[in-house]
């Protein structure tokens, strides 16, 4: 496929890696070891392609169940990076184990928080709540509309599979260190934020029923007068009550759902919220 | 006892939590998709979409950060939905009704994570061998007849044994904890938006937040329209940080 004498792989080679890693990351996922059997399982008929002496080959294998955990759309560029230098490896044996490990290793913790942020963060909630807008307006795209995110993740992750294959380790740890993926991290977190301010005025409803009623007087509705201040005043105080109940207070995910149960039976029952 | 339905459940169960595709399990199992395919099932997809849009509302912020999942929403929509649609309780308590069984799936998951245990160690040994075959099964085939028996067999007998008597409890519930389900409901999306500001909201951005709630309180735009907005918006400030750093 190509002139350099190095290059092994194909561009199908690369491909079926990328299909083997999307379709089972999470499957073998394990407390002790995460997704390294799905990473192995990936480059195993890559890695036979590879190395032709079999000590070699089974050493790669071993080394590839090595504990490993990342995002996995941005992961793919992991892959690639452990491609080329598996490849290097397997032409000059001039690349210890280690170092891909090493490599492996340093990159999983930074990617998987920039995946974390704009896979999981931005992008899936964004399209999501446009799930629901069509959804709750009747139109059946949006019970679909989620498989948007998984065609633009699988397409972005088997780019950045290639980005990592072609441009190698150096390029990628140049790209972490420039600004340029930080600018990327706050436009899409400018982007999410204002949707996610957007959204949640639409769909946190929390109204009050109370009225006080006077003689020979207008009764006074108090949700009027909320909305006089400021309006959507209840689903602000709702989210960032939630908001400082986990930062400041620390409490788990449960412990909020339940608490919002309770005050809300508490609330309905003397009719404060409604 | 409607056997049709339970097993439909269980199947939709099984397919949303099949962990097949990185992104696209996600997809499977979101709360839009599960109440799709049961707007299918009971022939009422207006119901089915207002269900599932409002359960996958309050999981919209989750991340399951190194494999753990906070919540399972799957299992929260698939026990709930159809709940809804036979007795006809309103979105937002279908909410409220939902949310404990998202709590159970949880433990659900790290059964499967644990005894995924099994098929590392199994692996290791293969790897020894150099046998990819089996190692492709220990990472694709194994896991996942584990996960059918986990996700398949509790909601189908959920399905089966507890749907008519849930029905029946709230049915005979009285009319202020349906409210306070409804109350709850309406709040419990604040949740699924707290936890994306945790996780994108440096809070020297947070005042986009803020231009996006109000802009929706006050001038009344609709989603699309602030979709727009706030990529320009996203726009403009990359084009400024970039031309700073150039």
């Amino acid at each position: 496929m190509t002139t350099d004498n190095n290059k092994v792989l194909t561009k199908k080679d690369l491909f079926t890696v990328w299909n083997r890693w999307y379709f089972s990351t999470e499957l073998s996922n394990s407390y002790d070891r995460l997704q390294a059997l799905a990473f192995c399982n990936a480059s195993s008929t890559i890695l036979r392609k590879l190395y032709k002496n079999d000590d070699e080959f089974k050493e790669a294998l071993v080394r590839h169940l090595e504990f490993y955990n990342s995002e996995g759309t941005m992961g793919g560029m992991v892959q690639g990076i452990v491609l080329s230098m598996e490849e290097e490896n397997a032409v000059s044996h001039a690349v210890p184990g280690q170092i891909i490990t090493g490599i492996k290793t340093g990159l999983m913790g930074p990617l998987a928080g920039i995946g974390d942020t704009l896979v999981w963060g931005t992008i899936k909630p964004i399209i999501y709540a446009l799930g629901c807008t069509f959804a709750l307006q009747g139109n059946p795209i949006g019970g679909v509309f989620p498989f948007l995110f998984a065609i633009i993740t699988y397409i972005a992750g088997w780019f950045l599979l290639k980005f990592g294959y072609t441009l190698g380790k150096d390029a990628v740890m140049k790209l972490m260190k420039s600004g340029t993926i930080n600018t990327v991290i706050t436009g899409a977190s400018i982007l999410g934020l204002f949707m996610m301010g957007a959204l949640s005025s639409s769909y946190v409803s929390v109204k009050t029923p109370l009225v006080f009623e006077f003689e020979n007087a207008n009764p006074i509705v108090l949700q009027d007068i909320l909305d006089s201040i400021v309006m959507g005043m209840l689903p602000l105080i709702a989210i960032f009550g939630i908001y400082f109940a986990f930062t400041k207070k620390k409490v788990g995910y449960n412990t909020v759902i339940f608490s919002v149960i309770i005050i809300s039976m508490i609330a309905s029952f003397f009719g404060i919220l409604g | 006892m409607d056997v049709g339905l339970a097993l439909f459940s269980g199947f939709v169960y099984w397919l949303s939590s099949c962990k097949v595709g990185y992104t696209l399990e996600s997809s499977l199992g979101s709360g839009l998709f599960i109440g799709f395919m049961f707007g299918l099932f009971f022939g009422d997809m207006i119901t089915g979409l207002a269900l599932g849009a409002s359960i996958q509302l309050v999981y919209l912020g989750m991340i399951s950060t190194g494999g753990n999942m906070p919540a399972d929403n799957a299992l929260a929509a698939v026990i709930a939905i159809p709940i809804a649609m036979k007795s006809g309780l309103d979105a937002n308590a279908a909410v409220a009704l939902a949310v404990p069984f998202g709590v159970l799936g949880v433990f659900l998951d790290q059964l499967r994570r644990t005894s995924n245990s099994i098929w590392v160690r199994k692996a290791d040994e293969l790897a020894q061998k150099g046998d990819i075959k089996g190692i492709f099964k220990c990472a694709y085939i194994y896991p996942e007849i584990v996960i059918f028996f986990l996700r398949f067999v509790p909601v189908f007998l959920i399905s089966l044994l507890g749907t008519d008597s849930v029905i029946s409890l709230i049915e005979s519930l009285p009319e202020f904890i349906i409210t306070g389900f409804s109350v709850a409901g309406g709040i419990l999306p604040a949740m699924g938006f707290a936890i994306i500001l945790i996780t994108i909201g440096k809070p020297k951005l947070l005042p986009y937040f803020f231009i996006g709630f109000f802009a929706v309180q006050y001038l009344g735009l609709n989603n699309m329209a602030t979709a727009i907005f706030g990529t320009c918006l996203a726009l403009l400030v990359i084009f400024e940080k970039s031309k700073k750093e150039a």
